[in-house]
């Protein structure tokens, strides 16, 4: 188990222990964080399980694989340096603690 | 409101096309999702398959391609291969290959780019209203839901005005290949042979084909059209561009994915409300909030596109049934909507559910929809249009169902509608 925190604007955090393995796009669908739906099962169709890693987290992350890359053009919310799609990162123990942004459509 | 049927015992026969014309045979499906939820089905005129029935196991296996492919075809029926290589879109492939192509294609369709064209949806959806509107009496389904999708689909392709009645009748033709009133073609009955190498088996797609082929000539030499097949057009950053047998399939998609989905997601939003008033009211004293569950909930009620096809690439066992390599499995999403495990009353319409894990879009794999910010856009516009314009909506006769298995819903929909006093 890792610790995983999504951070939501005008709401409370979301703190949980997440199983190693799992991809912090089923995390969030199983933590009811809302905004990230995961739709297309973590298959680079959807793009709705963007997330901003927190700048200090980035170099932990690692940037976007080359589909992933293409995927975050069609987000709903305009991507920031530091989207991925979560659907993409795995839990690992080097992201204990880590922290993730919700992007907040209009 | 449930639409069942006393002719359905829980033994429909879901491979038989007339089963449908009396609504959904969700009896049927209540008990296969209960007592055999990988139930074989005997096809009738082709190869049997499985029934997958549940919400929790198509949510598990859409997204494994390698077990569950695409790529041998996603209709109930068997074509040969010759037909399949012939009619085949990136519908029909997998990843990896099918990730390149929809990325190629899936610009043009994200949310932001869809977002934009909402004043144009808008203005669409008021001039379809109000020419239906200046009678009191008529069928929504050939007023309004009818009117909508490829309208709307030829406007944000940047397809020319006075080619668009003809694209719907077209698209009639090609998705409702199973149903006499659209087709003279009919699948399961007549010789379809001739056309064989067409999408749907159908005249109609042989018809969509070298419309297609001008209408990417006239870009190609004429350059922008403004609408997003020039998104498709261009060419990507590897310099690659779309070829004509690739844009002449994908343009067939478009038009058979895009036309009878939102039609019949239309027409049972429509019947809803007139069968049910206290959606209408909830509807008019909503605030954005209820826009926004809204319109996922009446695609969830319509699930119009009931089920897609996937073939096992190698043996497998799931609910104590062997699966071979080879064998049709069917994603039974129109039954996953009304399963009782994943939905609170399933079978009401709760216009404020949220989340509303349905897969009317064929969630949780990699081909679900292209089209689906699309479709929730219409969705919410012309219901908003329509509750607006609207003091009462009442049925005024019979409704009919389209005879499809497929892709199907309410194809009569008689109603009288009491316009809203202008208040303004
Ligand atoms: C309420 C309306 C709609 C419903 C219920 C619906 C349903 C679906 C479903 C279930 C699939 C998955 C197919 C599979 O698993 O093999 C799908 C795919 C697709 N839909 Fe829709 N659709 C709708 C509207 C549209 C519209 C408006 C368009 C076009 C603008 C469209 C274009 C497509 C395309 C191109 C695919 C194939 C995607 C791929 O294979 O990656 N759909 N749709
Ligand atoms: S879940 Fe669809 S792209 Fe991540």
């Amino acid at each position: 188990m890792v610790k995983i925190t999504w951070k939501i604007a005008g709401k409370d955090d979301i703190t949980a222990d997440i199983p190693i393995g799992n991809t912090l796009m089923e995390a969030a669908v199983d933590n009811n964080v809302p905004f990230i739906e995961g739709e297309c099962g973590g298959c680079l169709s959807c793009a709705t399980c963007h997330v901003f890693v927190d700048p200090d987290w980035y170099g932990t992350t690692g940037a976007p694989g080359d589909f992933e890359e293409d995927m975050l053009d069609m987000t709903e919310v305009e991507r920031s340096p530091t989207s991925r799609l979560s659907c993409q990162i795995t839990a690992s123990t080097e992201l204990d603690g880590l922290v993730l942004h919700v992007p907040i459509p209009d | 409101m449930t639409i069942w049927h006393p002719s359905d015992d829980g033994h429909a026969d879901l491979s038989d096309h007339d089963t449908f014309t009396r609504g959904v045979p969700h009896n049927t499906f209540a008990r296969l999702r209960r007592e055999d939820p990988m139930a074989w089905c005997e096809g009738g005129q082709f190869r049997g398959y499985w029934s997958m029935t549940r919400h929790e196991d198509i949510m598990q296996h859409n997204r494994n391609t390698e077990l569950l492919s695409s790529a041998r075809g996603i209709r109930m029926e068997d074509q040969t291969y010759e037909e399949y290589v012939a009619r085949r879109t990136f519908q029909e492939t997998d990843p990896p290959e099918h990730t390149r192509t929809r990325i190629r294609v899936g610009k043009a369709f994200s949310k932001p780019v869809i977002d934009r064209q909402s004043e144009v949806v808008r203005g669409l959806c008021c001039r379809i209203l109000d020419t239906a509107l200046e009678q009191e009496e008529f069928d929504a389904a050939a007023l309004i839901s009818r009117q909508l999708p490829m309208r709307m689909l030829g406007q944000i392709l940047g397809i020319p005005k006075q080619d668009l009645d003809w694209l719907v009748t077209k698209g009639d033709e090609l998705i409702a290949n199973t149903d006499p009133e659209y087709t003279d073609h009919i699948l399961d009955r007549d010789d379809t042979q001739a056309y064989r190498f067409m999408p749907f088996r159908s005249p109609a797609g042989a018809d969509l084909f070298r419309y297609a082929k001008r209408l990417m000539e006239e870009r190609r030499t004429r350059g922008e059209g403004g609408g997003v097949l020039d998104l498709i057009l261009e060419p990507d950053d590897g310099d690659n561009v779309i070829s004509d047998v690739e844009f002449r399939n994908f343009f067939c998609l478009l038009v058979a994915a895009g036309n009878d989905t939102t039609r019949y997601t239309i027409s049972a939003a429509i019947h809803a409300l007139a069968c049910r008033p206290e959606l209408l009211e909830q509807l008019k004293r909503g605030d954005d909030a209820i826009w926004r569950t809204a319109p996922d909930e009446f695609i969830r009620w319509a699930s119009p596109t009931m089920h897609f096809r996937r073939t096992a690439t190698r043996d497998f066992e799931l609910h104590g049934k062997r699966i071979r390599e080879g064998d049709k499995v069917v994603y039974w999403f129109v039954s996953a909507n009304r399963d009782e495990t994943r939905f609170d009353r399933p079978f009401d319409i709760d216009l404020s559910r949220s989340p509303n894990p349905h897969l009317a879009f064929g969630q949780g794999g990699p081909h679900i929809c292209l089209g689906m910010w699309l479709a929730r856009m219409e969705t919410r516009i012309l219901l908003q249009e329509l509750v607006r314009r609207t003091a009462r909506l009442e049925l005024a006769g019979d409704i009919e169902y389209l005879r499809s298995n497929f892709v199907g819903g309410i194809k009569r929909l008689p109603v009288r509608v009491i316009p809203e006093t202008p208040s303004t």
